[in-house]
């Protein structure tokens, strides 16, 4: 056990299962938990279901899809910024 | 009153602060559990519906308390040799606060149904917007510096 277990902690947890359609699903998710001698921070996300039919258990991730999104989004941002200041640098640098 | 009634009031008036505190503390944990992320399920028709969100959840709190002579004490110069107030001489006080916030946005929507078991992410497009924003300000930003510097 990590020596910041008592400041830190991540906890993976089942949900309550659902039936329908002959299909079981359970619910996984995953939460951090910060604890501060006067503070409390929990972040906890859905990380995926557990889908069984006919005994068979398989495991439907659930993706961040913003940040999918995002990412390249921010990529771009900064490829673009370099190229604004790399082009000005070349532009000063021919001009002296 | 005297001394040990005043700091008997501070401390247990601390005490039930902490108290409270706690109970809220435990309340934001409760916010770790599945079940904060996970909705019930809902019927409709031939589908049961799940949501999935992401939760984000913090609070802190901050207490404290003092005693100290009074004022009228200090200008009478009651104070005894070894520089301690009299026992009727001594007020105190004590305050705490607190805050936080909380977040929480859909990721996902579960679908249970005849065609079997589905899972549709959900796009936060104001949240990429926001990011995009942030990220562009902060870029261009940093570039009208850098040309700024190198005109200098």
């Amino acid at each position: 056990m990590s020596i910041f277990a008592p400041l830190i902690e991540f906890r993976q947890a089942a949900g309550e299962s659902v039936t329908a359609h002959g299909f079981t699903v359970t619910p996984w998710s995953r939460a951090i938990v910060v604890r501060l001698p006067f503070a409390r921070v929990v972040w906890n996300r859905p990380i995926g279901v557990d889908v069984t039919a006919d005994n068979v258990t398989r495991r439907l991730p659930i993706g961040q899809a913003s940040q999918v999104y995002r990412s390249p989004v921010i990529g771009v941002l900064i490829i673009l910024a370099i190229a604004m200041t790399f082009n000005r640098f070349r532009r000063n640098h021919r001009q002296e | 009153m005297n001394v040990s009634t005043t700091v008997e009031t501070l401390v247990g008036a601390k005490a039930r602060g902490d108290e409270n505190a706690q109970r809220i503390f435990d309340r934001i944990l409760a916010a770790a559990q599945p079940s904060a992320v996970f909705s019930a399920p809902v019927v409709s028709g031939n589908y049961t519906v799940i949501t999935a969100c992401q939760v984000a959840v913090g609070g802190g709190f901050g207490s404290g308390l003092g005693v100290g002579p009074t004022k009228r004490a200090a200008k009478d110069q009651t104070m005894s040799v070894d520089g301690s107030a009299p026992a009727e001489e001594l007020g105190g006080g004590g305050g705490e606060g607190g805050g936080g916030g909380a977040s929480a946005r859909p990721v996902a929507i579960i679908t249970i149904g005849p065609d079997g078991v589905n899972v549709k992410p959900i796009v936060d497009a104001t949240s990429v917007a926001l990011a995009a924003l942030t990220a562009a300000t902060a870029m261009f930003a940093m570039v009208f510096r850098f040309r700024r510097a190198m005109r200098t």
